[in-house]
């Protein structure tokens, strides 16, 4: 192929790759950050899983006991990965599919789109702490808004103590997750939306087509890689939620919104421990089972007839 | 030309990192110690700590102390990847119940480092591992219980003499208050794995004595004891009255407080004395209300009780010295300044609390002077267990005894049997 270029061509791609020691010196900086930073952590991480660390750093290779104490009678942890299944999946669904229907109100011109747009945003730009915050006041049974409402209404016999009660405290922290992330889901797949060929839509009025139709058989599935992609990066985000529980419960009540990143942060900085072999091996497990479960979304959810416009 | 560049490149940064360099040189003789601290948010704690830092500064022209504050969890983080990191500060605060610092080695010996004797001897020891003292003592607390005296008055329940009610008597008086629409206990868990579990901690240590007691937190006593079980059963009874307000589960330790004395009232707090740092401060900062009818009264007297005149007693703020620090005359020197006579007597006129610094104040005067004698008063013939069941509990036990004796028990998630069969799993070692 080159050859065809000729010399004068070939010396100005010469003239654009930079030398050996300039590109060294330009990427050396990220380089460095990054294995510092990530691979030299990941790499600890899979060691210490193996060893337990005693008092002064010592170390002591025990093989797979931390992992078989884990899995065999460790119930924190398995209440953990239930946990934390739970509000991956829910929450993924509503945020990707919430995220999609705000989109579409705006996509259709709603009244007040503009104003919507903001509101809907708005969460996206606050730090989990006052998110966090704000909503354990909103979840508060005495003062709360959410029981005051109720009251307000007639409802008083549903008002509940949100963030007490076993049966409705990873409900609720899960609610406050979607409110705080539908707005970034609604932007993205706005863009996509915007970026549809007009061409397609406008053929698709002059068939008659009526807005469900092309909704079901237009634009999903030309959404259809966002959708993935979205799907993909939240379920990544979620199934290491540790942020808004902390603020929120901290992993209680009775551990029932307890999720694997509480409970290794727990393990590792609260139990009167300078131990982090155990919860390095609770990060290591759970990191393969995270890279198992992208590699098969990834595969499911592959497209495999290419769209063509 | 290009072969040239990345080389100039180098030359540039390097030259530019010789010039950035710090001039280290000139100022060779000045120290800066430093401390990290918890209580940022206790105004007068902030006052004591700084004041001392000051004072050594006076006495050492060219030494700077530098105090960086923190909050409680943001240290604990802190510390934790730092000390093993061989960084870290060189003098820390530190709590009893912090054992893993002494075992990792982390905390330098004090014994011939301070000077201990402005220390109180029964302070010291709480820090005493191994023959060696890792910790200067503080902060001292005891439990009580605050209430408050217009409430009870209306209530037509009259303190008795000694300000100890039997259990029967105080259930009644839940029950009581809960007719009369006002929260018993204002008690709450949001933020702190601790004080849900001041009624029943300190119904087990009356009931059981102090060894026994001892032993149900180290493992050595069932919670399937009968005793236990029986002091459970009591508990639940006072939850099923309606002790614990609605939104115990998520109300935060500063909001409990506001809760028991500004809105929307209750009748009982039980606390550490260290309830001052939060209530005897401004009201427009959260304090309680100048004209607020404080009163103090013991826990409960259990029926058939080993020891009803038995009391918590705990240290709380501590401070160390990193095994690491290169400064540990200095440091040694700062824990000196904080432990004066003179910083003893600031201590208890300013923050309202007991303390493990000798303090010559045999008459207290200002505002809260009242409060003081009455905190004293209650403290007659008292026989005092030292430290509070979080200094003996560790791993799975410590985690069970936030997450069941402080949470979901008094929160009335739990009945009798499995809040004890579940702590039994967690703590009691056979």
């Amino acid at each position: 192929m080159l050859q065809g270029i000729g010399s004068r061509g070939r010396r100005e791609i010469d003239a654009r790759r930079a030398a050996p020691a300039t590109l060294t010196l330009f990427l050396a900086p990220a380089l460095l950050l990054y294995a510092g930073f990530t691979i030299y952590p990941v790499i600890r991480t899979f060691y210490n899983s193996v060893q337990t660390i005693g008092p002064q750093g010592q170390q002591h290779f025990v093989g797979f006991a931390n992992f078989s104490a884990l899995l065999q009678t460790d119930f924190v942890f398995w209440k953990a990965v239930g946990n934390t299944a739970l509000f991956t999946i829910v929450a993924t669904i509503a945020d990707v599919f919430g995220g999609l229907l705000l989109a579409l109100v705006l996509f259709a011109r709603a009244p007040l789109a503009p104003l919507l747009r903001i509101v809907w945003f708005t969460p996206v730009l606050m730090s989990y702490v006052v998110v966090g915050i704000i909503w354990v006041w909103i979840y508060d049974y005495d003062w709360g808004l959410a029981n005051q409402v109720l009251r307000a209404i007639g409802l008083g016999a549903f008002e509940q103590s949100w963030l007490g009660d076993p049966h409705t405290a990873l409900w609720s922290v899960m609610a406050t997750h979607v409110w705080k992330w539908l707005g970034f889901n609604m932007i993205i797949f706005l863009a996509a939306l915007y970026a549809l060929p007009g061409e397609v839509l406008g053929a698709a009025e002059l068939d008659n087509c009526g807005w469900a139709a092309k909704l079901v058989y237009i634009i999903i599935p030309m959404l259809r890689p966002t959708v993935v992609n979205l799907l993909v990066l939240s379920f990544i985000g979620k199934m290491m939620v540790f942020d808004l529980i902390w603020i929120m419960t901290g992993g209680g009540p009775l551990w029932s919104t307890e999720t694997v990143s509480t409970y290794v942060y727990k393990r590792a900085f609260d139990w009167n421990t300078f131990d982090l072999g155990y919860p390095s091996a609770v990060a290591v497990l759970w990191f393969i089972i995270i890279l198992a479960f992208i590699v098969l979304m990834t595969r499911l959810l592959r497209q495999h007839d290419r769209l063509e416009f | 030309m290009n072969r040239w560049f990345g080389l100039r490149c180098i030359l540039a940064v390097a030259l530019l990192a010789v010039m950035a360099a710090p001039r280290t040189a000139a100022n060779a003789e000045d120290v800066t110690l430093t401390v990290w601290s918890h209580e940022a948010d206790e105004d007068a704690k902030v006052a004591f700590r700084e004041l001392a830092a000051r004072n050594l500064e006076k006495a050492h022209p060219g030494v700077t102390v530098k105090i960086t504050w923190f909050e409680k969890n943001p240290l604990l983080a802190a510390l934790k990847t730092a000390l093993p990191a061989g960084q870290g500060p060189d003098v820390l605060y530190v709590e009893p119940d912090w054992t893993e610092y002494v075992e990792a080695g982390y905390l330098e010996p004090l014994d011939n480092l301070v000077n201990w004797n402005n220390i109180e001897p029964w302070a010291r020891q709480v820090w005493m591992h191994n023959g060696k003292t890792y910790g200067i003592p503080q902060e001292a607390y005891t439990n009580e219980i605050y209430y408050n005296k217009d409430l009870l008055k209306k209530l037509g329940v009259e303190l008795p003499a000694n300000a100890q009610f039997t259990q029967a008597q105080f259930l009644d008086l839940v029950k009581k208050a809960r007719a009369a629409g006002i929260t018993p206990i204002a008690q709450g868990v949001g933020d702190r794995p601790f004080p849900g579990a001041y009624i029943v901690g300190e119904a087990l240590l009356r009931k059981l004595g102090k060894d026994d007691y001892r032993k149900l937190w180290t493992g050595k006593l069932s919670f399937e004891d009968p005793r236990v079980v029986e002091v459970f059963k009591w508990v639940k009874e006072l939850v099923d009255a309606g002790a614990y307000p609605k939104n115990f589960m998520t109300l935060k330790l500063g909001e409990s407080h506001y809760y028991f004395y500004t809105r929307p009232l209750a009748l009982m707090l039980p606390m550490g004395s260290w309830y001052t740092g939060r209530a005897f401060v401004p009201e427009d900062k959260g304090g309680q209300p100048k004209d607020f009818p404080l009163g103090i009264m013991q826990f409960p007297a259990m029926d058939g009780g080993a020891c009803n005149q038995c009391k918590t007693s705990a240290i709380g703020a501590s401070f160390a010295i990193n095994a690491a620090s290169k400064h540990k005359e200095l440091a040694a020197q700062f824990l000196d300044a904080m432990s004066t006579p003179e910083m003893g007597k600031m201590w208890i006129e300013t923050i309202y609390l007991q303390t493990g610094i000798k303090a010559d104040v045999k008459q207290f005067s200002g505002p809260h002077a009242a409060y003081f004698t009455e905190l004293m008063e209650r403290q007659k013939g008292t026989d005092y267990f030292i430290g509070g069941p979080r200094d003996l509990v560790q791993g799975q036990c410590k985690d069970s005894f936030a997450q069941v004796t402080n949470s979901a028990f008094p929160g009335g998630l739990l009945p009798v049997d499995q809040a004890v069969k579940m702590m039994n799993a967690a703590c009691y070692k056979g």
